[in-house]
């Protein structure tokens, strides 16, 4: 399978080694990894803005850049599911680009998904000894239905345990501008969260979007807590990378 | 209604300090939320109900019209007469005009958001009536110096039996009542006689059901049924998009609606009332005012923003949205709070009014995923925000970093010299304990969070040198 | 222009329909009717368990229910809810109830319209809906809409084979019956309740406190 990686504009500077988590399972999951250089990101913040002209920019450079591949792979739901969800509406008016939209959106895929359900992979390396709480993203969860997922990969893990959170659907109070616009609001909801979750006792708090994963991570070393790990699902699959 | 969206930002930072309000907010979560999940549950296939929902509702708005000329000549045949209202100042016209024709001193009130709407108790006031709020919630509003409702369903959901236990006590100078149980029936010895004696009901209309003519209301309480039983006049005001074809159609909402709103698989009372009294009846009323309402709806029906119509005001939406949790319905500023009330403010107030609204959510998607109709309400609230950056309604700070941010993600080399910096600038910040605890520009972030520092290369960088070692 | 001729000529601008409008699709949909989706179960498979389906949801929302074999029964059944309640055995019904031997049961039942005062209201229905445990309550000169609203205590008496699965079936039955909806149709499923105040749910909000029901047949 010939694979290119999205890295997603977060992971490229906040945490790369998310992406080199996510190319060391696809290559175990017996992929061709590439991944195309020119890649910055996939417009979903000036989409989100009403800036569709700026998000068309970067769609049409996305479809451009992806569109030779058998899928594209993104350790991000709501980067994957901005380009499975979105684009056709964003490309409406542009019927040559749409088709090439809808192609890519259906070779599209959040890490984990590709993984379960396209790789099938069979056994991941991650060696986390500890228990984990899962906090299902919003995009990934509701529009592209990631939810057993990640579970399952974990659940490879023989000596992790999953703790259920109460309300790991609910929002963390990220939502990407939002968290800056209403810092209040977002850090009341990301209070929530952390609470939720750190009710588990669990060693680390993992999900598969990183601006989830800063917003809590954010929220819980301000409240104090030195110790909860807040660790990106890819992170955790991969175990040690070299 | 006066308007405050604009005020959004202060307002819920009031919220969230205001302990009170946060204990009664906490209410949402734990009676609607897993209410309404185990009503679907119980139901069955709740998405196919979902689905029939939808379409029942597009294919009213489809002929709007057709259905509403069929709905008056209906309602009209069966003794009942039809006004049509432009705009709020209009409706509430006709309803004075209707109070001040009949010699009417005293209305009786059941719950009606579109009233809200239209400020119509004031108008009432101002005209010499006296409007008497019969819902348990809207009358503690009401008698509370009219505060304004903060939820839809729900009107006092943001207080608590203890401020409800002191209001009653001051207002209605009675003893003290701790038990919601005698609260209620405090509030009930007090309505009755204004019912009995009252000589206009006003109400609001959930569905109007094109085939017969028919107002419906769905209420837990009776004082609804009360308000459109007893006087001899009643007024219903409501939304042209309130139309259904048949009672099939309505019998299919009625389904949906309460299991969305409360949970409950049908309101105590459902009340459909079909033109004037006849000859023989003993009760109900001898006129029957329909008062149906556009202020901005048929502009709605011709936008992007179409689908909202469909809304059947279940609540679901406001239930399962994190900021209306946090916050609750006042910090929205209007009639309509939540992801619904961000649509649709905007869209009837006027955009200059409530520019805030259609960025107050996460984007997190619960209000559609629970929406009885699927109205999809964040993308609704996305295309708000592109009639605003149409419309050069964004600050020009936000336009212009989203300019240059494109720009530069446009231009491979030069995104990557800059994340490039980016990275090593941030991790410089981060210190030690590679964590951000002030970061310029981003005080939202940083007043209420750390900002975890990157770890000072991109993974471009780091990817490239990995390839060239190799 | 009206505001009418307004309003409707801005939806007929924002729906695009230009020219006369073609209302076959209206009138198909008025004609046919379709039904939607409805709760499935066993129960509606017989009648039976369509009245158990009704007796189980009436009871879930706080109406008491008991069957009797026939009308006879019904006026000593009344009384005995009444006299075991403690409630006043003073009432009012329907002018179409006025018949029952309501004073042999040791009850003084007036058939005349409820006032503000009365304490006991004794009504039928036209039907009612299992799915819900819902009474169907229909206007009219001899069934006054406020005897169920206006006391503190409803007594409904429901003859079995008036009861039908859904609110469909009830809709059917108006329009087979009476050809028309009267002024009032009231769909009534248990004592009235308010959960205004922290969401927690109170009986006897303006209507009455309790309802009960007596199945006949």
């Amino acid at each position: 399978m010939r694979v290119a990686l999205f890295v997603t504009c977060l992971a490229d500077l906040m945490r790369p080694n998310v992406a080199f988590a996510a190319l060391k399972l696809l290559k175990l999951a017996g992929c061709t990894v590439e991944v195309p250089e020119t890649q910055t990101c996939c417009g979903q913040p000036a989409y989100n803005s009403g800036d569709r002209a700026t998000a068309l920019t970067l769609a049409r450079k996305v479809i451009d850049e992806f569109s030779g591949y058998e899928y594209v792979v993104l350790p991000s739901g709501s980067c994957a599911g901005m380009i499975r969800a979105h684009y056709e509406e964003l490309c409406k008016d542009d019927p040559a680009l749409l088709v090439k939209a809808k192609k890519l959106a259906a070779s599209t895929y959040e890490l984990t998904d590709f993984l379960v359900n396209v790789a099938k992979l069979e056994s991941v390396p991650g060696d986390f000894a500890g228990s984990i709480t899962y906090h299902d993203s919003c995009s990934g969860l509701r529009e592209l239905g990631i939810k057993q997922q990640p579970r399952q990969l974990l659940g490879k893990m023989g000596q992790v345990e999953i703790k259920e959170m109460s309300e790991a659907e609910t929002c963390c109070g990220f939502g990407g501008t939002f968290s800056l616009k209403f810092g209040d609001i977002s850090s009341k909801l990301a209070d929530n969260k952390c609470e939720n979750a750190c009710a588990t006792g669990a060693d680390a708090i993992v999900g598969g979007d990183l601006g989830c994963l800063l917003n809590i991570e954010g929220r819980l070393r301000r409240k104090g807590d030195r110790k909860t790990q807040v660790l990106h699902v890819a992170e955790v699959l991969a175990g040690k990378l070299d | 209604m006066e308007i405050h969206s604009n005020d959004f930002k202060a307002r819920a930072r009031e919220a969230l300090a205001d302990q009170e309000l946060q204990k009664a907010l906490k209410l949402v979560q734990v009676k609607f939320v897993p209410n309404r999940a185990a009503a679907a549950a119980e139901y069955g296939d709740f998405e196919a109900l979902r689905d029939a929902g939808r379409d029942i509702r597009n294919r009213a708005l489809e002929n709007l019209d057709l259905w509403l000329e069929r709905f008056e000549q209906e309602a009209t045949r069966r003794g009942a007469q039809v006004h049509w209202a432009k705009d709020a100042a209009e409706a509430n016209a006709i309803i004075v005009d209707i109070a001040h024709k009949n010699g009417v001193k005293k209305v009786v009130k059941s719950k009606s958001m579109v009233s809200e709407e239209c400020g119509l108790n004031d108008a009432l006031e101002a005209a010499g009536v006296t409007p008497i709020e019969t819902d348990l919630g809207e009358y503690i509003l009401q008698i509370n110096d009219h505060e304004p409702p903060s939820h839809i369903v729900a009107p006092v959901i943001h207080k608590t039996r203890e401020q409800i236990t002191e209001l009653f006590h001051a207002k209605h100078h009675k003893p003290r009542q701790t038990d919601i149980g005698a609260l209620c029936r405090e509030a009930r010895e007090i309505l009755r006689p204004h019912f009995l004696s009252a000589d206009m009901g006003i109400s609001g209309a959930n569905f109007l059901v094109a085939e017969t003519g028919s107002t419906v209301i769905v209420t837990n309480e009776g004082n609804g049924r009360l308000c459109t039983t007893v006087p001899r006049i009643h007024v219903a005001l409501t939304g042209i998009e309130k139309v259904v074809p048949t009672l099939e159609d309505l019998s299919v909402l009625l389904r949906l609606l309460p299991r969305s709103a409360t949970g409950q698989a049908i309101t105590n009372y459902v009340s459909m009332n079909t033109g004037v009294a006849g000859s023989g009846d003993s009760d109900g009323p001898e006129q029957f005012h329909i008062v149906l309402l556009d202020n901005g709806r048929s502009r709605v029906l011709g936008s992007e923003l179409k689908e909202m119509l469909r809304c059947i005001r279940c609540g679901a939406c406001m239930n399962h949205c994190p900021v209306y949790q946090a916050v609750g319905g006042h910090a929205y500023g209007w009639v309509y709070p939540g992801p619904m009330g961000s649509v649709l403010t905007p869209s009837y107030a006027g955009m200059e009014h409530a520019h805030e609204l259609p960025h107050t959510a996460t984007g997190c998607g619960q209000c559609s995923a629970v929406c009885p109709v699927r109205i999809p309400l964040p993308e609704l609230m996305r295309k708000e925000r592109e009639m605003q950056v149409d419309a050069g309604l964004r600050p020009w700070t936000e336009r212009l970093a989203l300019k240059l941010w494109g720009w530069s993600a446009s231009q491979p080399w030069l995104y990557g010299l800059g994340t490039a910096i980016a990275a090593r600038f941030l991790k410089g910040l981060g210190g030690e304990e590679k964590l951000i605890h002030r970061l310029p520009l981003a005080g939202g972030w940083t007043d209420g969070r750390d900002f975890p520092a990157p770890a000072g290369k991109t993974f471009r960088e780091l990817y490239r040198a990995k390839k060239e070692l190799h | 222009m009206s505001s009418r001729d307004l309003i409707l000529g801005r939806i007929r601008a924002s729906i695009g329909r230009s020219g006369p409008a073609d209302t076959s699709a209206v009138a198909a949909h008025l004609q046919a009717s379709p039904r939607g989706p409805a709760s499935q179960g066993d129960w509606r498979n017989s009648h039976e368990g369509v009245l158990q389906r009704f007796t189980e949801r009436a009871t879930a929302l706080s109406s008491t229910v008991e069957r009797v074999a026939s009308w006879a029964e019904v006026p000593a059944a009344a009384a005995a809810y009444l006299i075991s309640r403690q409630l006043p055995t003073r009432a009012v019904c329907w002018p179409t109830l006025a018949d029952q031997p309501w004073a042999a049961a040791g009850l003084a039942v007036e058939a005349r319209p409820s006032r503000g005062d009365d304490l006991v209201g004794i009504t039928s229905t036209f039907c009612a809906v299992a799915d819900t445990g819902t009474l169907m309550l229909l206007s009219g000169a001899d069934t006054p809409a406020a005897t169920s609203l206006l006391p503190e205590t409803h007594i409904a008496v429901v003859p079995v084979e008036r009861v039908v699965p859904l609110m469909e079936d009830g809709f059917a039955l108006l329009r087979s019956e009476k050809g028309e909806a009267p002024r009032a149709t009231n769909f009534v499923s248990g004592p009235s309740r308010t959960a205004d105040i922290e969401q927690t749910v109170t009986l006897g909000a303006h209507g009455p406190y309790r309802v009960h029901l007596i199945l006949v047949g």
